[in-house]
C-alpha cells in the first residue's frame, strides 16, 4: 500500500542511487588516476577514455566519480553540521522563556535573511577552503532555517494536550523532549533536511564555480563546469556531464523529500 | 509552507545549475631620429584596398580603465585606450618594442651622461587649442615622480633630480646617477597640459583622437582630432566597448556589434573565427609571463639545484598547450622576444624526469618533499596548481594548493614574503631587473646579477646594456631563480574588413589611429 503511493520516492531513490553508487565505486576502482594528464588535451569520448578528457588531459569519467564523493560529501555533511546546530538551538528556543524566544526568533530572521551562499562565503574566505571547511560554511548557513522550523515545531507540539498532561503526570523536561517532542517532530524535520540537502549539494558547485570550493586538483562538478565554459563549444560533454549529474542528485533529493512526506504525513496519503 | 518554499528554491537552484551547463554556447633602445609622425601599425599597414576615412571602429575589450588618469591608478584599461591614441610622450614604443621620437625630435645625452636635452617637436597643440611647452613636459614628468602618484614607472624615474626649461621648446633633465632606460621609460610619461583639471574624468592631451564620451560599465568613445601635428587618424571615431565575459565578447564579435576583439583569452573559441572568411586571427607576442616563483630565501628554494629539479619536472610545452592549444611560446627565462635582450634559454634547464630526481637526491632530497602553493584563485592559475601538482608527484614531491584571493596575495606574498612557492602573471616588458633586487618578494640575492642588472642601467651605450642583460639572464636561468612556464599569446581577432591595428598589445597599449575599415 505504502510502495504504491510513493513512487517519487522510489523514482529519487534510483536517481540518487546512480549517483551513490559512482561516489562508492570510485573509493575501490577508477578508471584513471584523477591527476593523470597523459590522456592528450580534449580528447573524444570513445576508447580508452569513455567519456573524453579535460583540458588537461584528465579522463572525464574519473573526474566525474570523484565529483560524486565530493558532492556527496559536502551534501551529508552540511546537513549533519546544519541539522546538529539548528535542531539543538531550535529546540532550546522552543522551551525557553518568551522574551528570550523572540530574541532569537529575530536572530534566525536576520540569518535567514542572508544568502546561504553569501554566509558560506564569508566562512570560506575566513578558513582556507577545503571539503569540511565548505561542508561546514553551508552546515552554518543552513542551520538557521533549520533551527527556525525546529523552533515552530516545537511550539505546536507544547501546545497540545497530552504535553500538559504528562507534566501533570510528573514526567521530566527532558523525558518529555525525548519521549514526546522529538517522535513528533522527526518525520517533518526528516523532508526539510532532505530538501537542504539538494541545496546544499547546488551551493557546494555554486562555491566551487566561484573558486571557493574544494581546492584544486579536487574534482567538485561546479569547477568542472567552471573550467569546461571556455571548451564547451569543442568539447561540450566537459559541461554537460557535471550539469547532467548535478541535476540528477538535485531531483532526486528532492523527489525523496516529497517521497518521504507522502510517507510521513497521513493526511496527504488520504487526499491521493 | 516552509517545505513548499524550500522545495521551489532548490528546484529553481537545479534549473539555473542545469541552464549552465547546457547552455554554454549562449554565453557562449635607443632613440632612433626618425621625424615622422606616428604611423599605422602592423598588420596590413600598407593599405592596398580602399579604406572609409570617416569609419568608426568598434573595438571590444575586457579591460574598461578605472579612472582616466594613469598616473591615478587608471588600470591596464586606461593605457590600452589612450596611451598613444589621445596622449602621446615625448617617445613612443612600437608595437615591436622599440623607442621612437614622438614629441621630441631627439635629444642629447651631456658628457657625464646624467642630463639629457630634449627638443620639443614643433606645432604640437593640446585637445584644448593650447601649444605645448615645456612648462607642459616639465609638469608632466613631475606628476609622474610626484607624492601622489601610483604610475608603474614612478621608481624608475626617481633618478630624475632636476627639470629646467630654457626655452619654450627645450627640457633639460639631470638625473642623480646614470640610466640607459631613462629615454626608454619616458615613453610611458604622458604630456599633458599643466593647467588641465579633473584629468580622472577628463584629458587634454596631444593625440590623434579627443575624448568623446565615456559610459562608465560600456563604453569609451574616441574621436578624430582635427588638429593633431601628425598624420591624422585613419577613422573617424573609435568606440572600445567593455566586457566582463568572455564569451560575451566573442559573441559580440559574431554578430558584428564589435570589429576587434583588442585580446583574445580563450583559444577553444578561437575555432569559430580561423575557418572563417569574415575574421582575421593573428598570434603575436605578448610581454605576459606565467610564473611559478620559488622563495628563494628559505628551505628547499634557496637550493639552485631543487629549484631546477622542480623546473626539469615540469612540462612546460605540455602545460602550454593544455591552456593555450598551440599558441604561446616558451622562453626559458623573464625575457620575452620584444625586449632587446632576448634570447631563447629553453635548453637550460630541460624537462627531463630523470635529470629532476638525479638532481633532487643530489641536492639531498631523494626522498622527495612536500610545499605550499599559493595559488591566486582566478584562471589560469588553478588550472596551472593541477597540472603542477600532478607532474611534481611523479618525482616525490608533494604539492598543497593554497588558492587565495588577489589581495591575500598581494598582503601575503608580495608584502610579507610569507610563503614557499606561488604562481603570478608578470606583464611588464623589460622587467628582467627585478632579479637584481634582492628585496623583492621572490627574494633572488645574487651579488653578480645585482652587479650587473646595476651596471647595465648605468651603461654607455645600449649594446653595453644589453650584453649585460643578457648575461643577467642567463645567470637566472642557469639559477632557475624561478620557473618561468610560458610566455601568453596575444591573439587579435578581428572582422577581415579591418587592417592596421596592433598584433603584439605590448604593455596592453592598442594603437588606434592606423586601423582602417573597407570602404
Amino acid at each position: 500500500m505504502r510502495t504504491r503511493r510513493s513512487a517519487t520516492l522510489v523514482f529519487g531513490c534510483a536517481l540518487v542511487a546512480v549517483i551513490v553508487i559512482l561516489a562508492v565505486a570510485s573509493l575501490v576502482w577508477l578508471p584513471y588516476d584523477p591527476a593523470d594528464t597523459s590522456g592528450g588535451r580534449l580528447a573524444s569520448p570513445g576508447l580508452p577514455h569513455l567519456l573524453g578528457t579535460d583540458k588537461l588531459g584528465r579522463d572525464l569519467l574519473t573526474r566525474l566519480m570523484v565529483g560524486a564523493r565530493v558532492a556527496l560529501a559536502v551534501g551529508i555533511g552540511s546537513v549533519l553540521v546544519g541539522a546538529a546546530l539548528g535542531v539543538t538551538s531550535g529546540l532550546a528556543a522552543g522551551f525557553t522563556t518568551r522574551w528570550l524566544d523572540d530574541t532569537v526568533a529575530a536572530l534566525l530572521d536576520i540569518l535567514i535573511a542572508f544568502p546561504t551562499l553569501l554566509v558560506a562565503m564569508l566562512v570560506v574566505a575566513v578558513r582556507a577552503a577545503s571539503i569540511g571547511t565548505v561542508a561546514l560554511a553551508i552546515g552554518l548557513a543552513m542551520s538557521a532555517v533549520v533551527a527556525r522550523l525546529t523552533r515552530v515545531l516545537v511550539k505546536r507540539v507544547l501546545a497540545l494536550d497530552f504535553i500538559t498532561a504528562a507534566r501533570t503526570a510528573g514526567t521530566s523536561w527532558p523525558r518529555v523532549v525525548i519521549g514526546h517532542v522529538l517522535p513528533n517532530i522527526w518525520p517533518t524535520l526528516l523532508v526539510n533536511l532532505a530538501l537542504q540537502l539538494g541545496l546544499a549539494v547546488l551551493a557546494e558547485a555554486s562555491l566551487s564555480y566561484l573558486g571557493l570550493g574544494p581546492p584544486p586538483p579536487a574534482a567538485s562538478w561546479g569547477r568542472m563546469l567552471q573550467e569546461a565554459q571556455a571548451t564547451a563549444l569543442t568539447a561540450p560533454l566537459g559541461a554537460i556531464a557535471p550539469g547532467v549529474l548535478l541535476v540528477v542528485l538535485v531531483v532526486g533529493v528532492n523527489l525523496v523529500a516529497d517521497g518521504l512526506r507522502d510517507v510521513a504525513d497521513p493526511t496527504r496519503r488520504r487526499i491521493r | 509552507m516552509n517545505r513548499t518554499s524550500s522545495s521551489r528554491r532548490s528546484l529553481i537552484g537545479a534549473a539555473v545549475v542545469a541552464a549552465l551547463a547546457l547552455a554554454p554556447a549562449l554565453t557562449a633602445c635607443g632613440a632612433g631620429t626618425d621625424t615622422s609622425p606616428p604611423a599605422a601599425a602592423s598588420p596590413g599597414a600598407s593599405s592596398t584596398g580602399a579604406y572609409d576615412p570617416n569609419a568608426t571602429i568598434e573595438i571590444g575589450s575586457l579591460y574598461e580603465p578605472q579612472n582616466l588618469d594613469n598616473t591615478g591608478g587608471g588600470g591596464q584599461g586606461v593605457t590600452e585606450a589612450f596611451n598613444g591614441n589621445v596622449y602621446e610622450g615625448l617617445f613612443k614604443l612600437t608595437d615591436d618594442g622599440k623607442v621612437e621620437n614622438l614629441l621630441a625630435t631627439g635629444y642629447k645625452v651631456g658628457a657625464d651622461g646624467l642630463s639629457y636635452t630634449f627638443t620639443l617637436r614643433d606645432g604640437v597643440k593640446f585637445h584644448s587649442g593650447k601649444a605645448l611647452t615645456s612648462a607642459d613636459v616639465k609638469s608632466s614628468l613631475e606628476k609622474v615622480i610626484g607624492p601622489a602618484s601610483q604610475s608603474a614607472r614612478k621608481d624608475s624615474l626617481s633618478v630624475i633630480k632636476s627639470i629646467e626649461t630654457p626655452d619654450d621648446s627645450t627640457v633639460t633633465v639631470r638625473l642623480s646617477a646614470k640610466s640607459i632606460s631613462f629615454v626608454y621609460n619616458l615613453s610611458y610619461v604622458w604630456i599633458v597640459n599643466a593647467a588641465a583639471k579633473d584629468l580622472a574624468t577628463s584629458e587634454d592631451g596631444t593625440g590623434p583622437y579627443r575624448l568623446g564620451t565615456w559610459k562608465r560599465g560600456s563604453t569609451l568613445s574616441l574621436s578624430r582630432f582635427d588638429g593633431h601635428w601628425g598624420t591624422p587618424a585613419t577613422n573617424k571615431e573609435v568606440v572600445f566597448h567593455y566586457f566582463t565575459d568572455a564569451s560575451a565578447l566573442d559573441n559580440a564579435l559574431l554578430t558584428n556589434a564589435v570589429d576587434v576583439v583588442t585580446s583574445q583569452q580563450s583559444p577553444d573559441a578561437l575555432a569559430q573565427f580561423t575557418d572563417n572568411a569574415d575574421y582575421k586571427v593573428s598570434d603575436g607576442h605578448s610581454t605576459t609571463k606565467l610564473l611559478l616563483a620559488f622563495n628563494d630565501r628559505k628551505a628547499p628554494f634557496d637550493k639552485p639545484l631543487v629549484r631546477k629539479a622542480i623546473t626539469s619536472a615540469i612540462d612546460n610545452r605540455k602545460l602550454l598547450d593544455s591552456i593555450w592549444n598551440g599558441h604561446g611560446s616558451l622562453i626559458g627565462s623573464m625575457v620575452p622576444p620584444t625586449d632587446p635582450w632576448y634570447e631563447d634559454l629553453t635548453k637550460i634547464n630541460p624537462y627531463d624526469v630523470n635529470l629532476a630526481k638525479k638532481e633532487l637526491a643530489d641536492a639531498g632530497f631523494g626522498g622527495g618533499f612536500t610545499f605550499t602553493l599559493d595559488t591566486p584563485n582566478y584562471d589560469p592559475h588553478p588550472t596551472a596548481a593541477a597540472f603542477i601538482k600532478s607532474e611534481l608527484a611523479k618525482v616525490g614531491v608533494t604539492v598543497n594548493i593554497n588558492v587565495i584571493t588577489a589581495d591575500e596575495w598581494y598582503t601575503k606574498v608580495y608584502k610579507n614574503h610569507d610563503f614557499a612557492a606561488t604562481l603570478q602573471e608578470h606583464v611588464n616588458d623589460r622587467d628582467v631587473v627585478w632579479y637584481g633586487d634582492p628585496g623583492f618578494y621572490w627574494g633572488y640575492d645574487d651579488e653578480q646579477v645585482i652587479d650587473w642588472v646595476k651596471q647595465a642601467e648605468q651603461a654607455d651605450s645600449t649594446d653595453a646594456q644589453t650584453a649585460l642583460l643578457k648575461q643577467v639572464n642567463r645567470q637566472i636561468a642557469e639559477d632557475a631563480a624561478s620557473d618561468w612556464l610560458y610566455l601568453y599569446p596575444q591573439i587579435v581577432v578581428a572582422s577581415a574588413d579591418l587592417q592596421g591595428y596592433p598584433i603584439n598589445g605590448l604593455n596592453s597599449q592598442f594603437y588606434a589611429y592606423g586601423i582602417k575599415k573597407s570602404a
